[in-house]
């Protein structure tokens, strides 16, 4: 089977609901990517996510995959669009390290554990359960999210791939 | 269609001067570097854009890509980030240049390797800001230079994120080390930084 990869860049949101396709994040560093998935309609959902929180914004209209808060609601409704039960919906998240350890930029050191902390929030709020998690640290991941199966690799630079 | 930039075009003096004032750090880094290596090294005259902050994980050669980056921070009467990157062969063939060891000579980054460019950056970084401070009076001070091996995405979006908070564009120098090496020096002034950096370059002469 020949699988078909759809790439979320920053702040987009991509999904799926065919055995043969992959959702991918390319080089997560500060940022979490969101894999939701609905194991019964083998429904997937995968969102970049770059900022915690939407009122970062400046007032802007932009794209709901960019935000924490904006990211959850909106890869939930693209679930269910496709199929999926928001109550089978469950969440797996990577990324939120801190790659550059640099001080005295504010905001720098700490975005990656806050995206985290404000994707965990989101999640709570919508009531989805969080089943897996590859956060922190100071180095990059690519994540591959097989949606037939659920299946989610996370890969990086001189540490591996895992399984998550 | 122009590129713009919180409200300045490529085709905008004050773009154009930034680009001279580049141009000038490059070359003095040139001058340092070959002051530095035996068979001397010169950095070719760069091409500057203007880049969307989404795109900028993609320079290269895309965000799976493995680089070695060099990272220095701004502050003072600039903030924001300047950042020298490699894609990782490109970064050994620098490290063996300042070296003068022959091509492929070097299999891997060692401490000595990271060190060395370490320098490289600083002495990019520093002359481009010594160029910025010439000609505008600015005071910039750069923090220590940090060495990341990582995917190009992940060290890339660390700095995207700070200035998406706000701003939507930055702006990449494109070069080439002995006309052989590529590699991508990145000034990401915030955008209060580069709306000072602007208003000052487009009234001085």
């Amino acid at each position: 089977m020949r699988m078909q990869i759809a790439v979320a860049g920053l702040g987009e949101l991509v999904s799926g609901n065919r055995p043969d396709q992959v959702l991918v994040c390319y080089g997560l560093g500060s940022c979490v990517g969101l894999a939701l998935h609905d194991p019964v309609a083998r429904v997937g959902v995968l969102a970049h996510v770059v900022l915690p929180d939407s009122r970062l914004g400046r007032g802007v209209p932009d794209r709901p995959g960019k935000f924490a808060d904006t990211a959850v609601p909106a890869a939930i409704e693209e679930a269910v669009r496709l199929g999926a039960v928001p109550a089978r919906l469950v969440a797996r998240i990577v990324g939120g390290a801190r790659m550059l350890p640099v001080a005295g930029i504010p905001g720098m050191l700490d975005i990656g554990d806050r995206n985290v902390e404000a994707v965990q929030a989101a999640l709570a709020r919508a009531g989805i359960r969080l089943i897996g998690q590859d956060t922190g640290g100071t180095y990059g991941r690519t994540v591959h999210f097989f949606v037939g199966t659920g299946r989610l690799m996370v890969s990086t630079v001189g540490r591996g791939e895992r399984e998550l | 269609m122009t590129k713009r930039v919180l409200g300045m075009k490529e085709t905008d003096s004050s773009f154009q001067a930034l680009q001279a004032i580049m141009e000038k750090g490059l070359a003095d880094s040139s001058v340092a570097l070959s002051a530095m290596s035996t068979g001397g090294m010169r950095l070719q005259k760069p091409v500057v854009h203007m880049l969307p902050l989404d795109q900028v994980p993609g320079i290269a050669g895309g965000p799976a890509r493995v680089v070695v980056a060099v990272y220095v921070g701004m502050k003072g009467d600039l903030s924001g980030h300047l950042m020298l990157l490699f894609q990782r062969e490109a970064a050994l063939r620098v490290v063996e240049m300042l070296m003068d060891l022959p091509p492929g000579s070097l299999p891997d980054l060692d401490e000595v390797g990271r060190s060395a460019l370490a320098e490289v950056g600083n002495i990019c970084c520093s002359a481009c800001l010594s160029a910025l401070a010439n000609r505008t009076g600015l005071v910039i001070l750069p923090t220590p230079p940090v060495v990341v091996t990582d995917m190009a995405g992940a060290i890339l979006e660390s700095v995207v994120t700070h200035l998406y908070l706000n701003g939507d564009e930055s702006l990449v120098v494109e070069t080439k080390f002995n006309e052989e090496v590529p590699g991508y020096f990145l000034l990401l002034p915030d955008q209060q930084s580069l709306g000072k950096l602007v208003a000052v370059v487009g009234t001085k002469p």
